[in-house]
């Protein structure tokens, strides 16, 4: 039995369907990432969780107690907002105590409790500090603090880095991680942001338009994606999804991208999924990550499947760590991922290898994955 | 090269000195006509102010507009301990504590009352709030005179009650006494705008605030009384300035419900000081008295007043 359990969860406000029967479920210490593009209604199931919004069918339960009908207070859950939400008329310690103290918890214990969590989140040279006095990771780690005291069975975060800069972000991304080491607390995390989704997770669930399109690990996620929207969206720069159609040649399947002004490209395909048979002839999308898609001295060694192909570069991409080179197949921009170092010129005609394990297809007409 | 700079070197300090004089001169005309509408605003204040100092004999016989030769306190104790309201001749100080008692509690209830009513109608919204709002929002638009007589009436049920509450149970809780009714009136009155003051300040009051705080565990009443009411100064001295200006100038209400006896406020008093017909009218303990009737509201806006422009200013810019 897992820890937290979603049921056939669904939300409606009047006529219009939020969440439309999402089941999840997460083991003990785990972390849960609800990924997706704006609207899709990740954070209406975490208030639905927090209890902040009321479910109109199904049943959330947590360590086998049903709690979708209780006040959030009572549901031993915490909760980091986006903005904080820090009580501005309060100092930092009477933040951090504040539920502490509407449930009673007498002034001595609270400021024990209040001392170990500054220790943890180094902030005791806060606490008597207002939160318009904070900077930004200073007022993030004083809402954790917030979350932290009550330790509670479920930490819920609504995009809590959507509000830091690039730098901070990163840096409290790693502090959430390592507390989640430690602490081998059960979180449920929100974010539109597939790295986070990505680099924090042990549980992905990417939404969209109230449902889960795919629930499963990062490595799960990234590398099967069960439809167009789940490759699309995760992973950056994004998967390139090429129209493509399927030939024979004797007995093995290829796959043939169109090119500009040129004869399109067969990629033979050597380990083809079964389901691909069916599509003779007819479209596809070719979906294939830039990182599958590279110069040949550094595509993957180890790789059983590699196909070569010349291909026109139009744009090149420096990024420090990586080259970037847009070329264009099938009518749509694709982009391959080259070592720093490699020597390409737009305008060039260059060899790039395609990981064809690594390669996955879509049926264009239901999106879904083709297996 | 310096044959073309040297001719145009005067007619540049030319250009800009004849710019100079117009900036002036927009400056002088700017300032003069501020100056001038400050004088017109300030004169009747100052012509109190002076004539509240001077004797009959050199009101009489001086220019009203002349500082007082020998200036004396007389007329203020006087209109304070001594002057006649109507038949009785213990000058205006039993007014001006009528007056403090009715407004006191009207403000303040009335103020708790609309910030009750904005965090209701912000952070508890409900089916049919915005109706409920839109009506409420009505009250601000009713003119005074057309509630005269239904609150007259209302006003006598109550009196009735009390009537009847003090034979059965011993205690009319206040109902009938004329202080309490100003109280009441003002009360009803002022929700309207105590609401729309605090809804709209509360509008732009962060939700997840109060998410946090219901997480935290805290109840209805203390999220109002821990998160929103510790948060809400600017707004609370913008509706206390408001409600009090408003409640301690009123003559309308207070001379209809407390137009006689002993519980009239200050302004249907200073209306009877003026208008008691006995003897020569001394224009110096009626200004003095004017000046004592005007002074809270005064001391309010001096005291308040940095707040009451912050507090029309809130949440226009995101702090």
């Amino acid at each position: 039995m897992a820890f937290l359990e979603i049921d056939g969860l669904k939300k409606r406000f009047g006529n219009v369907e939020i969440l439309k029967g999402i089941d999840v479920e997460l083991e003990k210490g785990g972390f849960l990432v609800l990924v997706g593009p704006s609207g899709c209604g990740k954070s209406t199931l975490l208030n639905t969780i927090a209890g902040l919004e009321q479910i109109t069918e199904g049943e959330i339960r947590v360590d086998g107690r049903a709690i979708n009908d209780l006040h959030p207070s009572k549901r031993d859950i915490a909760m980091v907002f986006q903005s904080y939400a820090l009580y501005p008329n309060m100092t930092v310690a009477g933040n951090i105590s504040f539920g502490m103290e509407m449930r009673g918890v007498p002034a001595d214990e609270r400021q024990k409790a209040i001392d170990k969590v500054a220790k943890v989140l180094q902030i005791g040279h806060l606490l008597n500090r207002k939160p318009s006095q904070l900077s930004g990771g200073q007022r993030q780690r004083v809402a954790m603090g917030r979350a932290l005291v009550r330790d509670p069975k479920l930490f819920l975060f609504d995009e809590p880095l959507s509000n830091l800069d690039a730098k901070l972000r990163v840096d409290m991304r790693i502090e959430i991680k390592r507390l989640h080491a430690t602490t081998g607390t059960t979180i449920v995390y929100v974010t539109h942001d597939q790295i986070e989704a990505m680099t924090l997770a042990t549980k992905i669930a990417v939404m969209r338009d109230g449902e889960v399109q795919q629930f499963g690990t990062p490595a799960e996620i990234y590398n099967n994606p069960t439809n167009l929207f789940v490759a699309d969206f995760m992973g950056s720069p994004a998967m390139n999804l090429i129209p493509a159609t399927i030939a024979t040649k004797g007995n093995a399947l290829s796959v043939v991208l169109q090119r500009e002004a040129r004869e399109p490209i067969t990629l033979p395909m050597a380990n083809a999924p079964a389901g691909l048979s069916a599509f003779q002839g007819k479209p596809i999308i070719f979906g294939v990550r830039p990182e599958a898609l590279t110069d040949p001295e550094g595509a993957e060694r180890n790789a059983s499947n590699i196909a070569t192909a010349d291909l026109h570069i139009e744009v090149v991409e420096p990024a420090g760590s990586d080259t970037f080179a847009v070329t264009n197949l099938g009518g749509k921009p694709v982009v391959a991922r080259l070592r720093a170092d490699a020597n390409i010129q737009p305008g060039t005609s260059t060899p790039l290898a395609f990981n064809l394990t690594k390669a996955v297809f879509f049926d264009p007409a239901t999106e879904h994955r083709i297996r | 090269m310096s044959a073309v700079a040297t001719p145009s070197r005067p007619a540049a300090s030319q250009n800009a000195s004849s710019g100079m004089s117009t900036k002036t001169l927009n400056r002088i005309v700017i300032y003069g006509l501020l100056a001038l509408f400050a004088v017109f605003y300030l004169m009747p204040l100052f012509v109190m102010l002076v004539t509240s100092f001077k004797t009959m004999d050199e009101i009489q016989n001086g220019n009203m507009l002349a500082l007082p030769r020998a200036p004396t306190f007389d007329p203020w104790l006087k209109a304070w301990g001594e002057t006649c309201v109507g038949l009785t001749c213990a000058g205006i100080k039993g007014y001006f504590w009528n007056s403090i008692k009715m407004v006191v509690p009207a403000v303040l209830i009335s103020t708790m009352l609309g910030a009750l009513n904005g965090y209701v109608l912000t952070k508890w919204r409900f089916r049919g709030s915005t109706l409920v709002f839109g009506l409420m929002l009505f009250a601000c638009f009713i003119p005074f005179q057309s509630v005269l007589l239904p609150m007259a009436t209302i006003l006598g049920s109550l009196g009735r009650f009390g009537v009847t509450l003090q034979n059965t149970v011993g205690t009319s809780f206040g109902l009938g006494n004329p202080t309490v009714n100003l109280v009441f009136v003002h009360v009803v009155y002022g929700i309207g705008f105590t609401t729309l003051f605090f809804r709209n300040y509360y509008e732009a009051f962060p939700n997840e605030l109060i998410k946090a705080a219901q997480v935290d565990g805290a109840s209805f009443f203390q999220i109002f009384r821990r998160i929103m009411l510790p948060n809400s100064l600017p707004i609370f001295v913008v509706t206390v300035i408001y409600q009090f200006t408003n409640i301690w100038n009123d003559f309308l209400f207070a001379s209809a419900y407390a137009g006689t006896g002993d519980s009239m406020p200050m302004t249907v008093a200073l209306n009877n000081v003026v208008n008691t017909s006995t003897g020569v009218v001394e224009y110096n303990v009626n200004m003095a008295a004017a000046m004592i009737a005007a002074l809270p509201t005064l001391i309010v806006y001096v005291v308040a007043g940095r707040y009451f422009v912050r507090g029309l200013m809130a949440g226009a810019v995101k702090g």
